[in-house]
């Protein structure tokens, strides 16, 4: 459990703690190291969410930097930290624009904390990219505001149709994290579960650290629905879920992609078996971008990835692309984000932006099951006639 | 009793904790410029009957008159306005503020350039038109500033140079007798009518107490109306015009502090005590 | 209907959890008169150890308890030694201040030991459940609440029927009389404190496992839950904090039934206020009582403040001004800004928490009241965005001034845990409130900072304004403090008893004093909302609170100068500690306890 930590002392001592050329230890790339500025949390109650990060990015280092980094240069990244906290991450932002050895920042991790920093990063002409910042209003902070992160306006539509379309749910009780995305989320999915012909006949929002959900449940459960639908996060999925069962509720559970972790499992123990949602990517996806992220994420960590350490790795791997292509100054990379094409990765496929929305359409999507314990592919057909 | 007009006017007043009666339907009189002192053991219910007259505890029953004016359960902040001001048994100065400011806050409620006396509908403004006259400060708020630092200091000096060097002193930096006598200044600053003293010299030695009495005695001389509650049994026959003696919440004596020293309910009342010292500690503090 | 049954249930199997922490919260405040912070560290210590004994080496759950209590009664007794027991004599907010810093430390060093990640905490208990109603109870839901009432059972057995126990409620009663008759008041707070800390462990141990869940954040709402219930139940009574943690339950529940999971929160925070207005000294507490005459001011620090001449205070004003011309590094102006804009929110309240003597532990609500009014006003209504700021004043001053003028009654600590509601209750709203406020997505595309029409686009500018701004305002708390006034406000905070017969009207001045500091925060709020661009109802967090109440602490209270002083500091130093990355907010933490320990009327001293 420690692994990443120690990680951080094998850093080069001479630098700051924070500062990890990850390429350090081997690969052919030499020479003043390329950086990227991170805005992020490791500390305060959203720290878990920077340390999947790091494992993202370390990993999509190592290969970079393993075969000749950026035109021979070794690519790193300054990580501060901001506890997601809109005080820090202008702070940072300011320092970062400071910073000429920054070329793009990447991050904050929620709205408040990345969008308070906008303002500086459109000012100073740095891009600011988001690769967690699903809000609809991040990329509208202007033309230096960049996001790879699947828009829900792209994601629900297919979570509605697994739901409805494949699974048959025609009364749907929808439970939300209360927050700008479970929010977004829970309108976009409302509409187009509607539009496909469900009901959706209770709709209750929580607060982040919420763990009981008993109540909850009893209203779901007057509102007599046929499935449940969750906006949430693994760890809020899997107390739902064990209440559920707890409950002797037994109800199809679908959940947003979001809860693609392995932590689910282990959270939720059997109480998860059986839960419908998706994912961008899958081990066993045929995709060679697929396997050969699973496969050396686990040679690494000995563990399964989840969701953020996907977008952390593929923001990585396509801030590289762009850096190749385009060149590795400010205004190079961001000129360079609306040219790249079909950028390999594990969330999209292949990525390309629309230099309108400044975001990436057609994330992949596959739908899953939790079975024995482990998220495998859903090949039924309805569960509720 | 006293010929002359009822300046306080108690009638039945009774307050009970519990099961406990601290006052019991205690009657008293007292006539302008009249010195009355109020004796009584530990937990007599002195400081208790203090506390409903100056409106710091509300009575269960009977009434508390001032001037002809019906002051029951009225809150002390009006009290003072009306002319009444005490000391506290156990001291309460404001431990952080200096000397002089202390003697200030006492003459709060005679501060009116501050505090502008608008008709009823604008008074609402009154806190907002406070504020801005502390922040503008116009020569009548400076003029009466002045004024009221200059009558502290002529307070402050009738303690000799106890107070005076230390007048920008903290409080709490003070001894314990000069923290008295802070109280005693603050109270004179309010200007009152009736000045009502909970044992002033509690905790001082003997010059200290003697000091404090010719300062009392001062006081009753230049006319003051005074209600005092002490231990100090000399002093009270010394100062006292009147003598009220309590126990156990009730008004066991009155009169000339000569016929109270010889009356034999007050003697038991204190030998009693002296003799079951136990059950008196079982009389709660929190009543007093 | 048999859903309400069901919510019945559910409210108390919550009420259970909830009782489990209020207890030990009751007991330490009921002997210490102290909110102890640091509760829900301990909760989350118990649940790590419980993680490791379990995960490690197999533990049997009887052998887990054991563990898990003797490494809570064993942290409570370090807590007691080595964090409050140097504090004794202090003023009463130098240990309060000591166990939020206490809370960091623990918090990190768990999160730093075990990372962030939320664990699974397995119990073989949860397998066997019960029907009841339509819905079941689970061995664990019978298991807590054995050991909640057991645990008072227990505790009601020592504290009548032992010496000591005898000596706990002596000195709960009245701790200096319990000393002169000869009660070790030491040995008493030791033991209050290792056996919270091991209730507080325990029920980190078993909520984990009732959940199957524990990571290191959770600790600060166990604090405020565990604080809610007791204060309904009444402050310090251990019975009551039962009783008050059962009620807290229900009413979540029936609020979920009634207004759905959104409102869950409200429910509880405005139980809370309603109980403490009406009976401020909780639902179950037996009789009216006059509080003990003071000696000296005992919340404050009495101190001499440091002597600062207006020369030199112009000086420094001069150098900052002067600063971005000299440094034009954007980073150090942006860092100085925040600390101008949170010595905004220090000057208002220092002058509430510190000249007045209202500890509030809800400020950010006005953070956020002044927030959302200036970006609202400006986008909402087209007004210029000077004027929207000042307005943003004006309506925090008024809002806030309303929502607390019914606690002015209560006095010390219980005024700062209904602030601490409001303050929760305001995020609540804001988040709830839709159609005003866009609930959780928050109010994007503010627009920038401008001033007469002049748009403040750089560094400088932004900074230029947020300093004048505040040298404005502290100027004006200045004068205020050397008229009428400050010499009134302070006089209340010293003893509001006798500023009382003085004819101080209470009320008056502390909703003055709340309006004029108000302003000051929600200005600060209207600047920050207009530099961000964007907040939501996270932006002003309850942590926001707790920091402007170090910085008032830290400076000095009621110490202008001090206030600005401390925002500099408590701004500037993790941006410091940021070569130390995740072990600043340990650090932190730790030079905050040092602090408290070394210097606990401030390093400029209570004025």
């Amino acid at each position: 459990m420690l692994a990443h930590r120690r990680l951080v002392f094998a850093a080069i001592a001479l630098l700051p703690l924070s500062i990890m050329p990850a390429g350090a230890q081997t690969g052919p790339a030499k020479g003043e190291p390329i950086y990227l500025g991170v805005s992020g949390p490791l500390t305060g109650p959203n720290a878990q969410y920077g340390a999947q990060w790091k494992q993202g990015f370390d990993l999509a280092l190592d290969e970079i930097n393993g075969s000749g980094g950026i035109k021979g240069r070794p690519l790193a990244y300054i990580f501060e930290d901001t506890q997601s906290d809109p005080r820090q991450s202008v702070a940072v932002a300011q320092k970062f624009v400071a910073d000429k050895r920054i070329v793009a920042e990447l991050g904050d991790f929620s709205s408040p904390a990345s969008m308070a920093a906008s303002p500086i990063y459109q000012r100073a002409k740095l891009v600011q990219f988001g690769f967690t910042n699903s809000h609809p209003d991040f990329t509208k902070g202007g033309d230096y505001m960049w996001s790879n992160s699947v828009s829900q306006a792209d994601e629900q539509p297919l979570s509605a149709a697994f739901a409805v379309k494949r699974l048959g749910l025609k009364r749907i009780a929808v439970l939300h994290l209360n927050t700008d995305w479970g929010r977004t989320s829970k309108d976009i999915f409302v509409k187009a579960a509607k539009e496909y012909g469900a009901e959706v006949v209770a709709t209750e929002g929580y607060l982040p650290d919420e763990k009981d959900f008993r109540s909850t449940i009893v209203r779901v459960r007057d509102a007599k629905p046929d499935g449940v639908m969750l906006i949430s996060y693994y760890s809020d999925a899997a107390l739902i879920a064990r209440q559920l069962q707890q409950a002797g509720l037994k109800l199809p559970i679908v959940a947003a992609s979001s809860v693609y972790s392995p932590k689910l499992i282990e959270l939720g123990g059997d109480a998860v078996e059986g839960i419908f949602t998706a994912s961008r990517y899958f081990p066993e996806d045929p995709r060679p971008e697929v396997r050969d992220f699973v496969a050396k994420f686990k040679a690494k960590y000995n563990k399964e990835p989840d969701a953020f350490n996907a977008y952390a790795y593929d923001t990585m791997i396509l801030m590289a692309q762009v850096m190749r292509e385009s060149g590795i100054d400010r205004q190079a990379i961001h000129d360079g984000l609306s040219k790249v094409k079909d950028v390999p990765s594990v969330i999209f496929g292949k990525a390309t932006f629309d230099p309108k929305t400044r975001r990436v359409a057609g994330a992949m999507s596959v739908d899953l099951v939790v079975k024995d314990g482990k998220f495998t592919i859903y090949q039924g057909g309805p569960v509720v006639r | 009793m006293s010929a002359a007009p009822s300046l306080l006017e108690v009638r039945s007043l009774t307050r009970r904790f519990g099961g406990l009666t601290a006052v019991n339907s205690v009657d008293l009189d007292l006539a302008e410029g009249e010195f009355l002192s109020v004796i009584g053991p530990n937990g007599a219910g002195k400081t208790t009957l203090f506390n409903l007259i100056t409106g710091h505890d509300d009575p269960d029953g009977g009434t508390v008159k001032f001037s002809g004016r019906d002051i029951t359960r009225l809150p002390p902040e009006w009290l003072a306005t009306l002319g009444i001001a005490r000391t506290f048994q156990h001291g309460r100065v404001f431990a952080n503020l200096s000397v002089m400011d202390n003697v200030l806050v006492g003459a709060h409620v005679r501060f009116k350039a501050v505090r502008p006396a608008w008709p009823s509908p604008l008074s609402l403004l009154g806190p907002f038109a406070e504020v801005a006259l502390a922040l503008i400060r116009p020569s009548s708020v400076v003029t009466e500033e002045k004024r009221m630092r200059e009558e502290a200091l002529r307070i402050l000096a009738r303690f000799g140079d106890r107070l005076l060097p230390r007048l920008d002193h903290p409080t709490y930096s003070l001894s314990y007798a000069n923290r008295r006598r802070v109280e005693i200044g603050r109270a004179l600053a309010l200007g009152p009518k009736l000045l009502l003293l909970d044992e002033p010299t509690a905790g001082m030695n003997q010059t200290e107490t003697a000091e404090m009495q010719t300062l009392i005695g001062d006081l009753k001389k230049s006319g003051l109306t005074i209600l005092l509650i002490e231990h100090k049994l000399d002093m009270v026959m010394q100062l006292s015009d009147r003598v009220i003696v309590m126990d156990n919440g009730s008004v066991i004596a009155n009169g000339k502090p000569a016929e109270v020293r010889n009356n034999p309910a007050v003697i038991e009342a204190y030998l009693g005590h002296r003799r079951s010292d136990k059950s008196e500690a079982s009389v709660p503090e929190a009543a007093e | 209907m048999s859903s309400w049954f069901d919510y019945t249930v559910n409210g108390l199997i919550i009420g259970n959890i909830y009782a489990l922490l209020a207890v030990g919260l009751a007991l330490i405040f009921g002997v210490s008169r102290l909110i102890n912070f640091a509760h829900g560290s301990v909760y989350v210590v118990g649940a790590y150890a419980g993680f490791l004994a379990v995960t490690q080496f197999g533990t049997p759950l009887p052998l887990t308890i054991v563990i898990v209590v003797a490494v809570g009664a064993l942290l409570g007794l370090a807590i007691e030694r080595f964090g409050l027991r140097p504090l004794q004599g202090y003023a009463h907010i130098a240990p309060l201040l000591a166990t939020i810093g206490i809370s960091f430390v623990l918090d990190q060093l768990v999160q730093l030991t075990f990372s962030p990640d939320p664990r699974a905490l397995p119990s073989e208990l949860l397998q066997k459940r019960f029907q009841i109603g339509s819905g079941t109870i689970g061995a664990l839901d019978i298991l807590i609440a054995a050991i909640g009432i057991g645990s008072a059972g227990l505790l009601y057995y020592f504290l009548r029927f032992t010496r000591l126990g005898w000596a706990v409620r002596a000195t709960a009663q009245d701790r200096d009389a319990a000393q002169q008759m000869g009660v070790d008041v030491d040995a008493v707070n030791r033991t209050v404190f290792a056996i919270a800390s091991a209730l507080g462990a325990v029920s980190g141990l078993l909520v984990g496992m009732y959940y199957n869940y524990i990571d290191p954040s959770m600790s600060f709402q166990a604090t405020l839950k565990g604080v809610v219930a007791q204060v309904v139940g009444g402050v310090g009574n251990v019975p009551g904090a039962i009783a008050g943690s059962m009620l807290l339950g229900l009413v979540e529940s029936y609020g979920i039934a009634l207004f759905g999971t959104s409102y869950r929160n409200l429910f509880a925070f405005i139980l809370l206020i309603v109980v403490l207005v009406l009976r401020p000294n909780g639902l179950f507490a037996s009789r009216r009582q006059t509080p003990p005459e003071p000696m000296t001011g005992t919340f404050i620090a009495p101190s001499k403040p440091v002597q600062i001449s207006p020369r030199t205070l112009l000086a420094i004003a001069l150098a900052a001004a002067l600063l971005p011309l000299v440094l034009p590094n954007p980073y150090v102006l942006q860092t100085l800004t925040n600390a101008w804009l949170y010595g905004l929110l220090g000057l208002s309240l220092t002058l509430i928490a510190g000249t007045v003597g209202l500890i509030s532990l809800g400020h950010a609500a006005l953070l956020a009241i002044g927030g959302y009014a200036s970006a609202l006003l400006s986008l909402d209504l087209g007004m210029p965005v000077g004027l929207s700021i000042l307005l943003a004043g004006v309506i925090a001053a008024a809002l806030g001034t309303l929502l607390v003028f019914p606690s002015f009654r209560l006095r010390g600590h219980y005024l700062s845990i209904a602030t601490l509601a409001i303050g929760e209750i305001v995020s609540l709203v804001i988040l709830n409130w839709d159609s005003l406020t866009r609930g959780p997505i928050g109010v994007s595309g503010i627009p920038p900072l401008s001033l007469f029409g002049f748009e403040l686009d750089t560094d400088r500018s932004v900074y230029w304004f947020a300093l004048g701004v505040l040298v404005v305002l502290a100027a004006l708390q200045f004068r205020l403090l050397r008229s009428h006034l400050g010499r009134t406000l302070r006089a209340m905070r010293d003893d509001d008893i006798a500023a009382r017969s003085y004819g101080i009207g209470l009320d008056r001045y502390k909703a003055l004093a709340f309006a004029v500091g108000s302003f000051a925060a929600g200005v600060s709020g209207g600047i920050t909302a207009h530099l961000y661009s964007y907040i939501n109802h996270e932006t002003f967090n309850s942590q926001l609170s707790i920091l402007a109440l170090t910085i008032v602490i830290l400076g000095g209270m009621g110490n202008v100068t001090g206030a600005i002083l401390g925002s500099v500091l408590l701004v500037g130093l993790p941006e410091v500690f940021r070569v130390a990355a995740e072990y600043r907010v340990l650090i932190y933490g730790i030079v905050l306890l040092l602090l408290v320990r070394f210097r606990p009327q401030g390093l400029l001293g209570t004025v």
